[in-house]
């Protein structure tokens, strides 16, 4: 054989093989969305078949007779608000405390750091306890807030390592020009922040949107809570209706899948950065 | 004389005037930092704060009086038969998926990177199962272990491997390498996104040189691309690290702890006593242990494999 035939023979085998390991990761999520067409009696006779007819009416028993509408109003409402809330505190904080290096900011760095090593089941219970002292259990605005918190050490940390990148004389120059902090921070600074802002929406986007403990926990029994919540109670209540089930995830399956292909490059720069950061 | 005088004014002018900006500043930061510093003390720190109080209580999560027991807690978990288990499933289940998800992630790295067709799809296919939730990937992979109904046994049948027909879920013998395995299909295509930024930081001239040389595949890559990929792999280490030590949703749906106990880790059986079995303060002392094993295993991390970084 020339180099040039073993070459070509070792990539078609390395396709091959590639695409073997892809169907095994896309089975899964195929599957799923495939059985959210079939009826409880055609999933349990024979799961690996191609549903016969299209059928809908677990899509529609869902949105019409139970919880789910709100909980994915819950969801959306909860990733929003969060998401806003803290694309406008973190910044602001990693911006001051990068340029005004002084004693007590950079004693407040290490104090948000030292966040990211407490996991949530940590303090989990005491927080549930705090939640019903300040009035916060049963609202949105309890899981809103304990998002935010819970973001401002890696947040931070990014934020800090990306303004150290911007040169100070672009600020400088607008202070010179009349331009107060507020002015420079909000129409100078956060656009050039940009990219890091767009990581961190996609990230800690999906992270609270898939989210099941702390909304689990703090959202009160009896009341739409959100999606994923939902889902797992289903698995509960329904656990003889599998097409019940299947439709619910699809559901859920299929928002991440749109917005990933949409901002799929943000995804991955996200992860890159967030790991080199990190 | 005169002009010195002048000069001296006019730098006086200009400290006065430069500590006044100073001190605008310095307003200007404590408003920047204040929201984050005070939802975080209160939605962070107060609670962790808190835990550390409830770990030496007996508090059951409802009642108004909370009992103060010092160690008793600590002691109970101690000579725990049931957290001991637990403490061995973490063992396991971290040591596992750290060492699997990790190879089947540079494996899948060197594929798309080499693979000359449809690269990017084959990235997104292996990446995508990571953005789903735990519940739901969890229960997508329970409805294809099922024993009576699911896909896996089907293929199996009709492959003509009926014989190896198990309860995946069920039988205390193959529910924790289920979760591992599936946990690895979920986890692994994150940590590819890394290594491949890895990948593609190692100079195409190395390998061109090394196969000059007469080094073959698997030389170079034990000695080019392993050795470069030790940055990535740090990184790589201690997030699966950390993620599995927390691993909680995928139980939750698959197994809930069982068959038994086979599957209860550390992070699910705070949850379960705590608000299962109401017994918080003893929750909250697991959930101490927890914290200090996730600290202690993360700085002892960074710092062995720090050391074999090797920098270009």
């Amino acid at each position: 054989m020339t180099m040039q035939t073993r070459k070509r023979v070792g990539q078609i085998a390395l396709f091959i093989v590639t695409l073997l390991v892809a169907i095994i990761f896309f089975f899964p999520i195929f599957f799923n969305l495939m059985s959210a067409f079939k009826s409880n009696a055609e999933i349990m006779k024979d799961a690996i078949a191609f549903p016969k007819t299209l059928y809908l009416d677990s899509f529609k028993y869902l949105l019409t007779e139970t919880e789910f509408p709100r909980a994915i109003l819950n969801s959306l409402i909860l990733t929003a608000v969060s998401i806003a809330a803290q694309v406008l505190i973190i910044p602001m904080a990693g911006y001051a405390i990068e340029r005004r290096n002084a004693r007590w900011t950079r004693f407040i760095f290490v104090y948000f750091l030292a966040g990211m090593m407490i996991p949530f089941q940590a303090y989990m219970i005491p927080l549930f306890k705090e939640l019903r002292m300040l009035g916060l259990y049963g609202s949105l605005a309890g899981p809103i807030l304990i998002y935010v918190a819970g973001a401002v050490g890696f947040g931070c940390l990014l934020y800090t390592s990306f303004v150290k990148g911007i040169p100070r004389e672009i600020e400088e120059a607008a202070e010179i020009d009349g331009c107060s902090r507020y002015a420079i921070f909000w129409k100078i600074v956060f656009p050039l922040l940009g990219p890091v802002t767009a990581s961190m929406v996609v990230l800690n986007g999906l992270g609270i949107w898939n989210d099941f403990l702390m909304p689990m926990l703090v959202l009160p029994s009896g009341q739409a809570k959100t999606m994923v919540v939902e889902i797992y109670r289903y698995i509960g209540e329904f656990s003889s209706r599998w097409d019940m089930i299947f439709a619910g995830t699809a559901m859920s399956v299929v928002p991440v899948l749109i917005v990933f292909i949409a901002l799929q490059k943000y995804f991955v720069k996200g992860i890159a950065s967030g790991a080199t950061k990190g | 004389m005169a002009t010195s005088a002048v000069n001296a004014d006019k730098s006086l002018i200009g400290t006065v005037q430069q500590k006044k900006k100073r001190k605008k500043w310095q307003s200007y930061a404590l408003l920047f930092i204040l929201p984050s510093f005070i939802l975080y003390t209160l939605f962070v720190i107060v609670p962790t704060v808190g835990s550390v109080y409830l770990s030496f209580t007996s508090w059951d999560g409802i009642s108004e009086n909370v009992r103060y027991i010092g160690f008793a807690n600590f002691v109970e978990i101690w000579n725990s038969p049931r957290v001991h288990n637990a403490l061995k499933n973490t063992m396991i289940m971290t040591i596992s998926l750290v060492v699997l998800e990790n190879i089947a992630a540079i494996a899948m790295a060197m594929m798309v990177d080499k693979v000359r067709w449809f690269r990017n799809l084959f990235r997104s296919v292996f990446y995508f199962p990571t953005l789903l939730s735990g519940i739901v990937m969890g229960f997508v992979w329970a409805m294809i272990l099922n024993y009576n109904f699911g896909v896996f046994n089907q293929i199996l049948e009709s492959v003509g491997l009926g014989s190896w027909i198990v309860d995946w879920l069920g039988n205390p013998k193959y529910a924790m390498l289920s979760i591992i395995l599936s946990t690895v299909w979920k986890g692994a295509g994150y940590y590819m996104i890394i290594y491949l930024a890895g990948l593609q930081g190692i100079p195409q001239e190395l390998n061109e040189a090394a196969s000059i040389d007469g080094a073959g595949g698997w030389q170079q890559f034990r000695h080019i691309t392993f050795p470069l990929l030790a940055g990535s792999m740090t990184v790589c280490m201690v997030l699966s690290m950390i993620s599995a030590l927390k691993i909680f949703d995928q139980i939750a749906v698959m197994t809930d702890g069982g068959p038994g106990f086979e599957t209860e880790t550390l992070t699910y059986i705070i949850y379960k006593v705590g608000f299962g079995e109401l017994r918080q303060g003893f929750g909250t002392a697991l959930a101490m242990v927890l914290f200090l094993i996730i600290l202690i295993i993360t700085v002892f991390q960074v710092k062995v494999l720090q050391k074999r970084e090797v920098q270009l």
